[in-house]
């Protein structure tokens, strides 16, 4: 056993259906020389404190096996252990994964033999780290940006601020999350005539901000969502800790670009990267 | 449910550094948004929404023929399509559109204007302008007073 390592897994896997595959993944690792203590998620079990106690018995390589719902279990208090992290998906949904570069199964026991290790940026709403997203779906909120302007829809709109970016649809809309600025995203709605009947869609456009921090705020209570964690208030500040999180990911990362990657593999394969550039998005009428 | 009986290759993908390292952040301010306070960037910046105050940029201003500025805007070039209500200072280029509608004083090193735009103030291109976030001390090349129609 190799004390240096440390795998938390999901509670899902406890399931008959994953038998099969936590035995290959752990042989896999055991021919890496990298099976390392486990700690088990549970209900009622503190992910924090099991976490912390793997770190204090030696572990200096987390690894979170599961799906990115394991991975938004794990995030927001890993950045502050004095640990690398690494990522085995076993299932999806696995969004993160992609962008991390980190294909599903025991291929994952390559890239994390691998170790190419990556100090990527934090976001942080409030008192909690996200690596993804905070999302706001549909809100009349505004941004306060570095306290010297304000940024809200008129109409209404969905409102994120990204890190490293997360699946919306069928897309996986990548930030960079090495450039040391978070990325706000304003998609507001609009009015169009559907039979008699006048619905607010969202526009094709979206405004897009880079800030350091920044503040949103609404007069009624909003629910926004955190790595997949539903919050709820009036207020909440965002900022960005620059190269806060050591972890391991596989060649075909994505981490220092932005845009939209488009998934057209039956598997969920990205096959395409599309740069956003504001010459593609603008242009004059003649 | 399990996936590891079927491993998906990503090796076809390729590595981050092939299309990131990107020189600066753009910025886009889209229909629809609103903007009030001093909004100050180091990139390019399109604005198609509303912006009450001020703009700064060190790169491209461009304003989209759908866009309202009351702002006094400064930046080092700027493609202007929309409404600006307030002054414009370009440290080189200005390109103004057609469509575009500039109530208040132009300073620039060289600009080019499509016939239909309308001016309403002095106009002073090839003068030194300030660079974004400096006072300027304009020298006057050339200046007009007044309604300007192309």
């Amino acid at each position: 056993m190799n004390p240096a390592y440390a795998y938390i897994y999901d509670d899902f896997l406890s399931d008959r259906g994953f038998e099969r595959d936590i035995a290959s993944l752990e042989t896999k690792l055991n021919t890496f020389e990298l099976a390392g203590r486990i700690g088990r998620l549970a209900l009622f079990r503190s992910a924090k404190d099991l976490v912390e106690d793997l770190v204090r018995q030696g572990a200096t390589t987390v690894v979170v096996v599961g799906n990115d719902t394991t991975l938004d279990k794990t995030m927001w208090f890993l950045p502050d252990l004095d640990v690398t992290v690494g990522y085995i998906p076993v299932t999806g949904p696995n969004a993160v994964a992609k962008l991390l570069g980190i294909p599903v199964g025991v291929e994952a026991c390559g890239v994390l033999a691998a170790r190419l290790i990556e100090t990527i940026d934090m976001g942080r709403v409030d008192d909690r780290y996200f690596l993804t997203e905070i999302s706001l779906p549909a809100t009349i909120a505004s941004l306060e940006i570095e306290g010297q302007y304000n940024v809200s829809s008129m109409h209404g709109g969905s409102l994120t601020v990204r890190n490293l970016g997360g699946r919306v649809g069928s897309e996986m809309v990548v930030a960079d999350a090495k450039d040391g600025f978070l990325e706000a995203v304003i998609v507001p709605m609009e009015q169009e005539r559907s039979s008699s009947l006048w619905k607010r869609v969202p526009t094709a456009k979206g405004t897009s901000i880079h800030l350091r921090h920044g503040v949103i705020t609404s007069k009624d209570p909003v629910e926004a969502v955190v790595d997949n964690h539903a919050v709820s208030g009036f207020r909440f500040e965002v900022s960005v800790v620059p190269k806060k999180l050591r972890i391991i990911t596989g060649r075909g990362r994505r981490l220092g670009a932005t845009g939209v990657l488009q998934d057209h593999g039956r598997n969920g394969t990205v096959r395409s990267a599309q740069k956003r550039s504001l010459t593609a998005r603008f242009s004059f009428p003649r | 449910m399990s996936m590891f009986t079927s491993p998906k290759r990503e090796d076809d993908m390729p590595e981050d550094h092939s299309f990131g390292g990107r020189p600066s952040p753009a910025t886009v301010i889209a229909g629809g948004v609103r903007v009030e306070g001093d909004f100050t960037s180091q990139g390019d910046v399109l604005i198609e929404g509303e912006v009450h105050g001020n703009v700064t940029t060190t790169g491209l201003l461009t304003v989209g023929p759908q866009a309202k500025l009351k702002a006094g805007v400064k930046a080092e070039k700027a493609i202007i399509a929309g409404i600006i209500e307030g002054n414009l200072e370009v440290g080189s280029h200005l390109d103004i559109k057609s469509t575009a509608s500039i109530l208040g004083d132009i300073t620039c090193q060289t600009a080019s204007v499509e016939s239909g735009a309308t001016m309403d103030g002095r106009v002073e291109i090839g003068a030194k302008a300030a660079q974004p976030g400096q006072k300027h001390g304009a020298k006057a090349a050339a200046s007009h007073d007044g309604k300007e129609d192309e």
